[in-house]
């Protein structure tokens, strides 16, 4: 009785008063009609997005990091990123490729962060092309979890690029950059900035668990936001401070 | 995609081709050579270059030319893998042939055409000449000068062994058109000149050559007949591809005349046989069982036995192999050596000695010739692709799979090329191997085209069919391992497995993406970093005590301050495997106050300690 030929199904009528409801609706709609390129590999990998923490998960839209996408991660600190991306492609429950000119990722540091040597490749492409063609026939292979490139430069159309390879093969895609000025734009879901922070031990002896400063700078369907996050070795769990600031300033922090 | 002829001109010019010469000459001249061109065939009919440019370098229907695939001639070395459709050949009732092409006059026709040559060696402080090339009454053996005065206009050029030898391998690449085992016989094969691995300096290679090989040992006598390299092609199997021995023969003598060298060619049942006749200047075929009634009246030296012995033998009037055979043995070995003797039994046909191949023999093969050479990358796609499905469905018959295949592409000129492509996983699925070989052939360079492209899978392994869907994880292993199979083309791929080591360079090696890790109960022992710098950095430290952590860390010329720190851990080197003088290391683990955490050693003790950061925690 509908006459509209849409093959997504309308949200419920709500009522008429609700508008977070009906906006909470219209979102989602809106997020299928953008990411209905990934429908089919989402559907086949039968997994559902990369969470978190709690409170990551609940500013994310999808309530995490979203598969059959890429997303951008800028290193403030390398050591800092090494272990975030280690906790994400940790958590792809699938085999995880490296690819970088020389990767370094190290797999005895890797594994305190969930991240086992048994799932982990690393692939050295050292010319920026080489690295680019390795990440997109990874990234179209359905049968790994995530895929890392580390790259200093990409331009719009590598990105778009890898970004569709993504979405055909279903995997999650890290780019990882080291932190500049102007990122430029991005063709990735979301973008982030890692930077390391003191540790919490207080005493000269003991460095305690790793404390991260994490911005998400842009999010594709959600607000920027800041965390103050310390990774629990013991638990292999990423927990957020309390005291978060609501939003992070879009520009860089003149240091 | 590119028609790549124009841009590069043929690498590896043979010689006696006259390379520089236009396509359209070229073809001119081979077609005045028409009855020995390589790639015609006796039953073929028509014109053998029908001119049709627009279809010049296309590939032909398969009606031209049949596919030949075949097993190689040694398939039941394979058991169980003979679902082939030829009969199945019991060989041990098969007895083997071979055929032996001596080239003698390799020397000269390595210099390309180009008026009379003598090519000298020096022997000693005397030159010699080894090897004349259009010009009357100069005799291998004399000196140098004596033939300069009696041929003034010729060309003298010294002897280069390094290149006759890697020419004589290419020539054994090309007669793998003929057969898989195709064996080096000659100055090459002797256990001497590592000289073709550097072809261009001749005096050093040249030394090498003379010290080592058996060459040498005979200063003052003419170079006998047992330096005529010579190639050995076992044809057991091989020959109703070509229409009998004696068509072989032809084709295989006509086709090294057309490359512009002269060769004899003998078929026997022994190789030993054919190479005695091969390089007496013998030509033909022996029939099975002859062999001992066909070297009768050979002289002696055209046995691979030492020339003191040739001589020996000689004084004593015996010199063609039939008269020394009809003499007591016990004598003879007691007085020659069993070398001799068995040389001689060798020529007979009574013992024969296995061949040993230039390249691996594949387990499964297919090629194709082309009546008209390939020059264009579709063309040569389409091929691969056709010779991919043919190898492939033999491999499926038999039940196995392609760890390793080679693709050689034979030019008109007698080069060939190789092109070699490896699987994690055997395979057999033509998809795959096409895409693994896409990257690849773009390092061909067709020149005038190739005439023969042929697949061999030279490493297979035992594949049982999977159904699609019905094993879970199978079709992700799969996937995961042509991944891997298509990167490995490009770039280097590898897993970091734990390892049996407390070093922290060697707390992992590096795996082949394809095998499974295994991760003992509490590794590592330790907090690692997640980034090992490839170089360890030199800092700067400053401690408050001799052995305490340090408190600020000088990288470059910043100084930071260290907020805190742990450790140390300290290592000590494997003596059974490091250097003995390599210092012990304390690690400390230091966040700086900036929040980056660092691992930092230092490395000896006391005054000579020196402090790097080696990784990132």
């Amino acid at each position: 009785m509908d006459p509209d030929p849409t093959p997504y199904p309308l949200p419920p009528e709500p009522l008429p008063m609700d508008r977070p409801a009906l906006l909470a609706a219209l979102r989602a709609r809106i997020g299928r009609l953008e990411r209905a390129g990934a429908a089919a590999a989402l559907a086949r990998s039968q997994a559902g997005v990369v969470s978190l923490s709690e409170s990551l998960d609940a500013h994310l839209p999808g309530g995490g990091l979203a598969r059959a996408g890429l997303h951008e991660i800028l290193a403030g600190e390398p050591g800092a990123a090494a272990g975030f991306c280690a906790v994400i492609l940790g958590r792809t429950g699938g085999p995880v490729l490296w690819i970088g000119p020389d990767p370094d990722a190290w797999p005895p540091g890797l594994m305190r962060f969930g991240l086992s040597p048994a799932e982990l490749v690393l692939v050295r492409a050292p010319r920026p092309t080489d690295g680019l063609w390795a990440m997109e026939e990874a990234l179209r292979c359905p049968a790994i979890g995530g895929a890392l490139l580390s790259l200093s430069e990409i331009d719009l159309t590598a990105a778009r690029r890898l970004q569709l390879a993504a979405e055909a093969g279903g995997a999650l895609g890290l780019l990882l950059r080291p932190d500049t000025e102007d990122a430029g734009p991005s063709a990735a879901l979301t973008r982030w900035r890692i930077n390391a922070l003191p540790g919490d031990s207080g005493s000269p002896h003991q460095l305690g668990d790793p404390r991260w400063q994490l911005d998400l700078l842009r999010c594709r369907g959600g607000a920027p936001r800041s965390w103050t996050v310390t990774w629990r070795t013991t638990t292999d769990r990423l927990d957020t401070d309390a005291d978060t600031t609501p939003a992070a300033t879009p520009r860089r922090r003149r240091a | 995609m590119t028609r790549r002829r124009a841009a590069h001109p043929p690498r590896l010019p043979l010689p006696g081709l006259g390379l520089d010469d236009e396509r359209g000459a070229r073809v001119a001249r081979r077609g005045t050579l028409s009855p020995c061109t390589p790639c015609q065939e006796p039953e073929a009919p028509g014109p053998a270059f029908p001119s049709c440019p627009e279809g010049r370098g296309a590939l032909r229907p398969p009606s031209l030319r049949d596919i030949n695939e075949c097993r190689g001639p040694g398939s039941f070395k394979l058991p169980g893998g003979g679902a082939g459709a030829e009969p199945p050949q019991t060989t041990h009732a098969t007895p083997r042939r071979h055929l032996a092409l001596a080239l003698p006059r390799l020397a000269v026709e390595r210099l390309g055409p180009g008026g009379p040559v003598l090519v000298w060696r020096g022997v000693g402080a005397r030159r010699e000449v080894v090897a004349v090339g259009g010009v009357e009454g100069v005799r291998a053996g004399q000196a140098l000068s004596d033939a300069q005065a009696i041929a003034p206009e010729a060309r003298a050029v010294e002897e280069d062994a390094g290149a006759e030898a890697a020419l004589l391998e290419r020539l054994a690449l090309w007669a793998l058109r003929f057969t898989p085992l195709v064996a080096l016989d000659g100055p090459a094969s002797l256990p001497s000149p590592p000289s073709h691995q550097k072809p261009s300096p001749p005096q050093g290679g040249r030394g090498l050559g003379e010290g080592g090989a058996g060459v040498g040992k005979r200063p003052g006598k003419p170079p006998d007949t047992l330096t005529t390299p010579a190639l050995l092609l076992d044809i057991t199997g091989a020959t109703h591809l070509f229409g009998g021995e004696a068509a072989l023969l032809r084709r295989a003598v006509e086709g090294l005349a057309c490359l512009g060298f002269t060769a004899c060619g003998v078929i026997a049942g022994a190789p030993g046989t054919a190479l005695a006749l091969a390089r007496s200047g013998g030509a033909g075929v022996v029939p099975p069982g002859e062999e001992a009634a066909a070297v009768e009246h050979l002289p002696l030296s055209v046995l691979p036995i030492e020339p003191e012995v040739v001589t020996a033998l000689s004084r004593m009037g015996l010199r063609r192999i039939g008269e020394v055979r009809r003499q007591p043995r016990g004598p003879l070995a007691r007085r020659f050596g069993a070398a001799t003797l068995h040389a001689l039994e060798e020529a007979a046909g009574e013992v024969s000695a296995p061949i040993s191949p230039i390249r691996p023999l594949p387990d499964f093969s297919a090629s194709r010739e082309f009546l008209e050479p390939l020059i264009t990358r579709e063309a040569i796609d389409v091929a691969v692709a056709a010779l991919l499905r043919a190898l492939c469905r033999r491999l499926e018959e038999a039940g196995r799979g392609a760890r390793r295949v080679v693709l050689r592409a034979h030019r008109v000129d007698g080069a060939v090329q190789e092109v070699a492509v490896g699987t994690g996983l055997a395979a057999r699925d033509p998809a795959h191997l096409g895409r693994l070989f896409a990257e690849r052939l773009e390092r061909l360079e067709p020149g005038f085209g190739f005439d023969r492209i042929a697949l061999g899978a030279e490493a297979t392994e035992a594949m049982t069919g999977l159904q699609g869907g019905f094993v879970r994880g199978a079709q992700e292993t799969e996937d995961l391992a042509r991944l891997f199979d298509r990167l490995a083309q490009r770039v280097q791929v590898w897993r970091l497995a734990p390892a049996e080591s407390h070093w922290p360079e060697r707390e992992v090696m590096r795996v082949p993406p394809t095998t499974g890790v295994l991760v003992p109960e509490g590794w590592p022992r330790s907090v690692r970093p997640v980034r090992l710098l490839r170089r360890p950095l030199e800092v700067g430290a400053m401690a408050l005590l001799p052995d305490a952590p340090p408190s600020l860390l000088r990288i470059g010329k910043i100084g930071h301050r260290v907020r805190a720190a742990e450790g140390p851990e300290r290592i000590e080197p494997e003596w059974w495997r490091a250097r003995p003088d390599r210092p012990g290391r304390d690690y400390y683990r230091v966040e700086l106050a900036s929040g980056v955490r660092l691992w930092v050693c230092r490395s000896g003790f006391g005054a000579e300690a020196r402090w790097f950061v080696q990784g990132r925690l």
